[in-house]
């Protein structure tokens, strides 16, 4: 399925910058006194444009905040998100709707889709709720891409997991956002499954010039991405690039270590 | 006990969601007791004043009814000689005896001629200031009246109306008007239960209210003392030798008692009915509430089963749980219920009845009642919920328990509703085909309730077409948020048939009277249209005769063609075939009244029926008693002699208007009453010569003046004040069926906030895509909205094909004209799309206050 496909230009504001989004000395905490507790401290990360990007790290390390609050769905207590050029610390709901409906994609676990919706309408709803009309030619690729075809007009229940996971790639790709965020996209998958959807992300990246950014634990996911960044404690402890699952595996072993010694 | 434990803890987790439900049992459970302790209240009034207000022994006439006076055909009271006092006082085991005067034939009026009765249509007395009475009262201001001049009036009436001693009353009875002033003002020390009561000096009395001196209306008897009531009652009637009525102070107070207490009694069922329907719908809430806590619960089920729970178990504790709502429920509402009742008391007040809140009667069955109706209802009401919850599998506890796509609603159900649906529309059928009103009118019950049922069983199948079709309309122009709230209505059909069945209940009713009470008004119109000849009907709003003096009035109005006097009159019949009835009428009229009301005939011309000697009878009698043209009847007149009428016409029973009427002229009245006898006219009908309408409906109008008891209609005020009467009835019972509706729009309301908690995942999911607050609040009322349209227009069809039919079956007694509505109809349907986005204020706002994040980290 290699093609000469061009990687496709974002519509807008002309001059881009190589980093799609980043976040500037973010903190997070919750509570306050002697039950703060901190789940982001003082985070620097830069998320290179047209790269896959994985954040890993073990349970309660702030992987999750820290892409909830990159995304806009949670607020930072102080520090900058950027996305492109736009600071979205401090944004209203309105505005972060909004933000979130035009620039962002989401795949979620699990129940990403509206079970009363069929795939195709699940595709389009983030482009039906701005009332926009998707691009045909461009949602034929995406379709077409993820392998959903002859499954438009099915309905969630009749899906299986993989395919459910793979419609909802589909829909954060076919809106075109400026980034997509994943929270254990496979999470809920056996590995076949899993690889099929990690190989259609790899591919809109390769292929289809998109932004993602992936929280997973999985050694095996991560290694589909171009970067990893690894989490303990609230605080990037670490990266790699171009990653093997073997690298991924040895580097999370290490951490584990280091965490029980310490 | 594990049971009871995890249903107690089950029941305080998920208290929100249950609150909706528990308001349905409350509400239902308070109108219930409040009915109760209202009416019970009422009578304990009643009985307290009935029972302060009786002397011991009352000697009245004969022909006086047991709760006092009878309204006599000629406007005065029946009364009894003076010397009737005097064999009274030299009876043994008499300590004292009072001879009074009173009548409720009269009006009384102020001095710029405004009416002083009561308008809760409670009596107005006038009498004579006695011993008896002074017991209840005691004089505030001023004195008691003595001379022709002076009168004294109660002091609710007198505050009402701002009435001050010295001012100028007029008393207007069949023998005339008597002008006085007020020289005092007089406090009831019992309850006063609404009526204006007006006193004069015995005398007075006499003149004003009989028009003569030396007669009574009543004996008050007091006994002397160690003299039983009924020992006393033996003597007085022993020595009167049974030409007078004679009661001893329980007996009056018990036929004072029966008498409002069947009006209570019917008060009293029908706000029960009432109640009734409110408890039909709330079953539905609270149907929908636990069907929608164990879809919720069911993986929570499928775990308990898996660990061991039996299927009893599970059962059970869903049962459990709606026993605890359905007491919790029950025992605000009956302290509501006590709340409602005396709202009803201050309402009373209001309108003039004072209820002392002293009297509150709560009968121990009424608490009782009130629970045990609650829980019973929520109980059974949870049942079905229940059993489904004992079937869910172990397996359930392992699969993913995300919200359950329910699309498919049974093929037995289908099967069943539409059997039911059938089977209703059948009867309702042959409801309008009978032509027996007796048989049709059990068609019609049958047909009215098997339809409702199988409406109820069908209804989340029709769901599905009504809810596209309602969206095809509606909601396209909402694009896709319209959409996704029309997905939402139809994902779960069976929840969005309960929450729609219960509004239709309500909305079916409304439909069904409204079709009814319309029709009723535009029958009468029509028949009146065709058959009243007559421009101008006078009569009294308040059932008085006409007296002499007004006739007079309108007979000399200026540009009347022709004025016809209408009376009833008591007679017993002796028909050719032998039999006699006693207590039928005859209606005398002048025969004019042919052309008044063109009665229509089967036999014979009603014109001949005025001749003299002769009468006109009706079709139904006719054919009983085999009379035919020609026939001779006797007629015996209560108040005069007996006489052998012709029958010359032979009335129609297709009528609207004085059906089963046997008409007589005044003139051959006149041979066989004696004219102090005769009744007065019941009815006063003029006519004015062409074109001269209007000038002579302004000189009746001004000729009637002195009259305020008496209204001049024309014939578009008649059928405004007839449309008007049956409008008055409709609002009351819409106000009644408001309690039923409510409960359903709670329903609606409960309905959408469980779902908004069900769909957190989803509601979070769409969120983080890009819905915006604004676009889920119209998510979510649009449903609401295409939920109540449904019920709506189930219910609005529903009502409307029973109200046809009902009309069809009513056609036999004059029903004829079928008219829909419409703008009711309408009104209803828009309003219902108000309701629902009433009923989505809260769980719309709520669903937008939901924190994204929260919702999408929900298990």
């Amino acid at each position: 399925m290699t093609s000469a496909v061009t990687i496709p230009r974002h519509g807008g504001t002309g001059g881009r910058t190589a980093v799609a989004a980043r976040a500037r000395q973010v903190v997070k905490a919750y509570g306050a006194g002697e039950t703060r507790v901190v789940a982001l401290d003082h985070v620097d990360v830069d998320i290179a444009r047209g790269q896959f990007t994985a954040i890993m790290g073990p349970s309660g390390s702030g992987k999750s905040t820290l892409m909830h609050c990159l995304a806009g769905l949670d607020t930072v207590t102080s520090g900058q998100i950027l996305l492109d050029e736009t600071e979205i610390t401090g944004l209203k709901d309105k505005k972060l709707t909004q933000l979130r409906r035009d620039r962002i994609g989401f795949i979620f676990q699990a129940f990403n889709l509206l079970p009363t919706l069929n795939a195709l309408e699940n595709i389009t709803l983030p482009m039906d709720i701005a009332g926009r009309k998707p691009d045909r030619a461009w949602l034929e690729r995406v379709v077409e891409t993820v392998g959903l075809a002859g499954r438009l007009k099915h309905r969630p229940a009749q899906l299986s997991g993989g395919q459910q996971q793979r419609v909802a790639v589909a829909r954060a790709l076919a809106a075109r956002p400026e980034i997509i965020f994943g929270d254990e996209p496979t999470g809920n998958l056996d590995s076949r499954a899993g690889a099929e959807v990690l190989g259609f992300l790899r591919r809109s990246v390769d292929e289809l010039g998109q932004t993602i950014v992936m929280v997973t634990h999985d050694p095996v996911a991560a290694s589909y991405a171009d970067r990893v960044l690894y989490l303990a404690d609230g605080r990037i402890v670490d990266e790699m690039h171009q990653p093997t699952a073997d690298q991924v595996l040895d580097r999370m072993k290490d951490f584990d270590a280091r965490g029980r010694t310490s | 006990m594990t049971v009871l434990k995890t249903s107690m803890r089950n029941f305080f987790a998920h208290k929100g969601r249950m609150a909706l439900s528990a308001v349905a049992v409350l509400l239902s459970v308070a109108f219930v007791c409040g009915t109760l302790v209202f009416t019970d209240t009422m009578n304990t009034t009643f009985d307290k004043l009935f029972t302060a207000t009786a002397s011991d022994v009352t000697v009245s006439a004969k022909d006086a009814s047991d709760t006092g006076e009878t309204r006599s055909g000629n406007g005065r009271p029946p009364t009894m000689p003076a010397s009737v006092l005097g064999e009274v006082r030299g009876t043994d085991g008499v300590k004292s005896a009072e001879g009074t005067v009173f009548s409720t034939s009269v009006t009384v009026v102020d001095a710029e001629k405004r009416n002083l009765s009561p308008k809760s249509g409670a009596p107005t007395i006038v009498g004579s200031w006695n011993v008896n009475d002074a017991r209840t009262k005691k004089i505030t201001s001023g004195t008691a009246p003595h001379g022709f001049g002076q009168v004294m009036v109660d002091a609710d009436t007198a505050d009402q109306h701002h009435l001050r001693l010295g001012d100028e009353i007029g008393v207007i009875s069949a023998v005339g008007t008597h002008t006085a002033k007020i020289s005092g003002i007089a406090a009831f020390t019992v309850t006063n239960p609404g009526a204006a009561v007006f006193y004069l000096d015995t005398r007075t009395a006499q003149q004003t209210l009989v028009g003569k001196t030396g007669v009574y209306t009543n004996v008050n008897v007091t006994a002397a003392s160690g003299v039983s009531d009924a020992r006393l009652k033996r003597n007085v009637a022993a020595r009167l030798g049974g030409a007078y009525k004679v009661q001893t102070a329980k007996e009056v107070a018990d036929a004072n008692q029966k008498s409002i207490g069947s009006f209570l009694n019917v008060m009293k069922y029908a706000m029960l009915g009432f109640a009734g329907i409110a408890f039909l719908v709330g079953i539905f809430l609270i149907i929908n509430t636990f069907s929608m806590l164990v879809a919720q619960r069911t993986r929570e089920i499928g775990l308990m089963r898996a660990i061991g729970s039996s299927r009893r178990q599970v059962n059970r504790s869903v049962l459990v749980e709606a026993l605890l709502l359905g007491v919790f429920g029950s025992v605000l509402g009956v302290g509501a219920g006590v709340g409602i009742a005396i709202g009803l008391m201050k309402l009373m007040g209001s309108m003039g009845m004072n209820l002392s809140t002293d009297d509150l009667t709560v009968a121990w069955t009424t608490p009782v009642l009130g629970l045990v109706l609650g829980v019973v209802v929520t109980v059974l009401a949870a049942y079905l919920p229940a059993r489904r919850a004992g079937k869910v599998s172990p397996m359930a506890a392992l699969r993913d328990a995300g919200a359950p796509v329910d699309a498919k609603a049974g093929r037995l159900r289908a099967a069943l509703g539409l059997v039911l649906t059938g089977a209703g529309g059948c009867a309702l059928y042959a409801a309008a085909a009978d032509d027996r009103a007796k048989d049709g009118s059990l068609w019609l019950g049958l047909g009215v309730v098997l339809s409702l049922i199988g409406f109820v069983v069908v209804g989340p199948l029709l769901a599905g077409g009504v809810v596209r079709a309602l969206g095809a309309v509606v909601l396209r122009i909402f694009g896709p948020v319209g959409r996704m709230a029309e997905r939402n209505a139809l994902r779960n059909p069976r929840r969005t048939g309960a929450t729609g069945a219960a509004l239709m209940i309500g909305l079916a009713l409304v439909a069904c009277l409204s079709v009814v009470g319309s029709s009723m008004v535009a029958s009468a119109t029509e028949q009146l249209d065709k058959t009243v000849g007559t421009d101008f009907i006078v009569q009294s709003d308040s059932g008085q005769l006409i007296t002499p003096q007004a006739v007079r009035a309108v007979k000399s109005t200026p540009g009347l063609k022709r004025v016809t006097e209408y009376k009833v009159l008591d007679v017993s019949l002796t028909t050719p075939d032998g039999r006699t009835t006693t207590k039928e009428t005859v209606n005398a009229a002048d025969p004019t009244y042919a052309q008044d009301l063109r009665t229509k005939t089967v036999a014979g011309n009603l014109a001949d029926a005025y001749r003299p000697d002769s009468m006109s009878v009706f079709e139904g009698f006719a054919k009983k008693h085999g009379i035919r043209v020609g026939s001779k009847v006797t007629v015996a007149f209560r108040d005069g002699r007996t006489a052998r009428l012709t029958v010359r016409a032979i009335t129609s029973d297709d009528a609207v208007i004085d059906k089963g009427a046997m008409y007589v002229s005044i003139a051959t009245v006149a041979r066989y009453v004696p004219s102090d006898r005769m009744p007065l006219d019941v009815l006063v009908f003029a006519s004015a010569g062409d074109g001269q309408q209007r000038a002579a409906y302004t000189a009746l109008k001004s000729a009637l003046h002195d009259y305020p008891q008496y209204t001049v209609r024309d014939q578009t005020d008649y059928k405004k004040a007839l449309k008007d009467q049956i409008g008055r009835l409709l609002n009351m019972i819409y106000g009644l069926l408001a309690l039923a509706i409510i409960v359903a729009v709670l329903g609606v309301v409960n309905t959408l906030a469980l779902s908004v908690v069900e769909r957190t995942r989803e509601i979070g999911l769409m969120r983080a895509i890009g819905l915006s607050r604004r676009q889920l609040r119209r998510m979510i009322r649009l449903e609401s909205v295409v939920i109540a349209l449904f019920g709506a227009l189930l219910g609005l069809g529903l009502g409307m094909g029973w109200g046809a039919t009902a009309q069809k079956l009513l056609a036999l007694q004059g029903l004829n004209v079928l008219q829909i509505p419409w703008s009711t109809i309408i009104a209803v349907f828009v309003g219902s799309a108000f309701v629902g986005l009433l009923a989505a204020l809260v769980p719309a706002f709520r669903a937008g206050r939901m924190n994204v994040l929260n919702a999408i980290a929900t298990e």
